[in-house]
């Protein structure tokens, strides 16, 4: 993928905001996915993952802020069915047909996509162990969701778009389809856009992130450089830790806990340690941060 | 593909209505040698009040095999019938689908949501269409098993007219449906006026000259030979304005 391509935004939302029947589902949210990455949408429960997704398809109509899709506005119903036709999709509950058995849900999808992948198909096909003749009412979770991917991936889509694609899938299953996923994007030029809440995954897979709370951004970026620039800063007083305001940039929570003072900053520890040094820090401890601690920190200091 | 997904969604209710308007028909021509032995002999009913009114009316019309026909078969039995199953045929879609039975996989196909609705609609008429013409062919196709005769012409009349007219209760489950999110409110509501403006035009009779039943009866045809014209165009006209709300409503919604 070149660098060209890589610079302009697949998905873009400004202060994207969705209501229904007056609760903000998503409120102000920016949302920003270069072509060619694999981008993890993180968020609790509710915090408006999929909201956002139907947004992006054209399922859902916003109340305020503007997305594009490819460039595209994404709440226009004629520009919309574009978008679809260069955008696979699985959605949370893997919604298929359950009256069609799995070679009539194939042949059903490929009529609508002029780049159906019919080589990927059957080579998903066998890989996934699916039956054509079998009703989809009578596939296992697991196989549903085979199922559900295979149909996005042979879209000879450029853009993938997965609601939630490992939830309630065992680990086995889940390892199955995380591989599958990245062996195609490996293959294909395609950028992926996947929610989740399983951080496990998306560390595994993602190179952006985007973690969501309440309908809001509140982290985004490459998760190198998420990695690189959040740090835990411990620091250690000869007494109790100062009750004093530790306004540094980039600090996202500060705990108390006995002598110590932990900082969890998001540019960086020099500032921090700078400051701590200033209240008198007898010891300095810098440690890096997982995704995990990442994601938890952030959402609990917007509680 | 769509026309597929569509048949699929529909068949069950389909293919049970015909067979069961198909039965029918056909009873209806088969025990007419019975109904005509009956009426040989004097009758021993109560003739006051309309229902006496109505049940003499009915044992008049049938002493002749095609008033015998349209009274039991295209003013009574197939109107009923029909119209259950196209308000059945009509009932469901998107809304009802939701999450987990394949709305969102729909909505994620690139085509827009009318011409979803588009396919929709039309396989379902299609499938009305020949519940309205195939069964009342069955009694042109029996009569000479029981020695009668039926036009083929008047049978294709009173279908066409039936289909037109009664049209309009398909298209109200169809509306309903891009308004409730589950099969049984718009089925029963779209029941429920159906029997209200049969009850209505049975019970107030200025109310019968008026009634969509009556063009669905093709009554002015069978007794002066004349089409029901304007009840059809009225009939044809709402039902259009309901599948244009139909798509107007579902092209708003969220999902």
């Amino acid at each position: 993928m070149g660098a060209t391509v890589r610079d302009a935004p697949v998905i873009e939302a400004v202060d994207l905001r969705k209501s229904y029947e007056g609760v903000e589902a998503v409120r102000g949210l920016n949302l920003e996915v270069p072509a060619g990455s694999i981008f993890g949408f993180l968020g609790r429960n509710g915090a408006g993952k999929t909201t956002t997704i139907k947004v992006l398809l054209g399922m859902a109509r916003p109340t305020g802020g503007g997305v594009r899709v490819f460039g595209l506005p994404a709440d226009s119903p004629e520009a919309s069915v574009d978008i679809r036709r260069r955008t696979g999709f699985v959605s949370e509950d893997k919604d298929l047909y359950d009256y069609m058995d799995v070679g009539e849900m194939i042949r059903l999808t490929a009529s609508f996509y002029p780049r159906w992948r019919a080589d990927l198909a059957q080579r998903y096909l066998r890989a996934f162990e699916l039956p054509p003749d079998r009703k989809v009412k009578a596939l296992s979770r697991g196989m549903r969701t085979k199922l559900a991917l295979l149909l996005a991936l042979c879209r000879g889509a450029e853009l993938l778009i997965l609601d939630e694609p490992t939830s309630g899938l065992d680990p086995a299953v889940t390892e199955e389809v995380l591989q599958a996923l990245v062996t195609h994007v490996a293959s294909e030029a395609m950028t992926v856009f996947f929610s989740s809440h399983q951080i496990a995954e998306v560390d595994q897979i993602a190179d952006r992130i985007a973690i969501i709370d309440r309908g809001r951004t509140i982290v985004s970026g490459a998760l190198d450089d998420l990695r690189e620039n959040f740090r835990r800063v411990q620091l250690v007083f000869d007494g109790a830790a100062p009750e004093v305001e530790f306004s540094a940039p980039g600090v996202v929570r500060v705990r108390r806990n006995g002598r110590v003072l932990s900082v969890l900053s998001n540019a960086g520890a020099e500032r921090v340690i700078e400051k701590g040094r200033a209240f008198g820090a007898v010891s300095v401890d810098v440690v890096p941060v997982t995704l995990k601690e990442i994601f938890l920190e952030t959402v609990a200091a917007e509680d | 593909m769509l026309w597929y997904k569509s048949w699929l969604e529909t068949r069950w209710r389909f293919l049970i209505g015909l067979a069961l308007l198909i039965v029918s028909a056909t009873g209806t021509v088969l025990v007419y040698p019975r109904v005509a032995g009956i009426l040989a002999a004097p009758p021993k009913v109560d003739v006051s009040g309309e229902i006496g009114r109505r049940v003499m009316e009915a044992i008049e019309l049938s002493r002749d095999y095609r008033g015998y026909v349209w009274s039991q078969w295209f003013r009574q039995n197939m109107p009923q019938m029909w119209v259950l199953f196209a308000v059945l045929i009509g009932t469901g879609g998107l809304l009802s689908q939701g999450s987990g039975g394949g709305a969102l996989f729909t909505l994620s196909l690139p085509i827009t949501r009318q011409r979803l609705l588009a396919i929709r609609a039309a396989t379902g008429l299609a499938e009305l269409v020949v519940m309205a013409f195939v069964p009342s062919l069955f009694v042109t196709m029996f009569s000479p098993a029981i020695g009668q005769s039926y036009s083929l012409g008047d049978a294709l009349v009173h279908s066409a007219c039936l289909f037109i007219a009664g049209t309009t209760f398909f298209s109200l489950a169809f509306l309903l449906s891009t308004v409730f999110a589950d099969i049984w409110r718009p089925a029963l509501l779209a029941c429920l006026v159906a029997a209200a403006l049969a009850v209505t035009a049975e019970v107030v009779r200025e109310f019968w000259r008026f009634s969509v039943f009556r063009v669905m009866t093709a009554e002015i045809y069978f007794r002066d030979g004349r089409l029901p014209w304007l009840g059809l165009l009225a009939s044809a006209a709402l039902s259009t304005a309901m599948l244009y709300a139909a798509a107007r409503n579902i092209s708003r919604q969220d999902f």
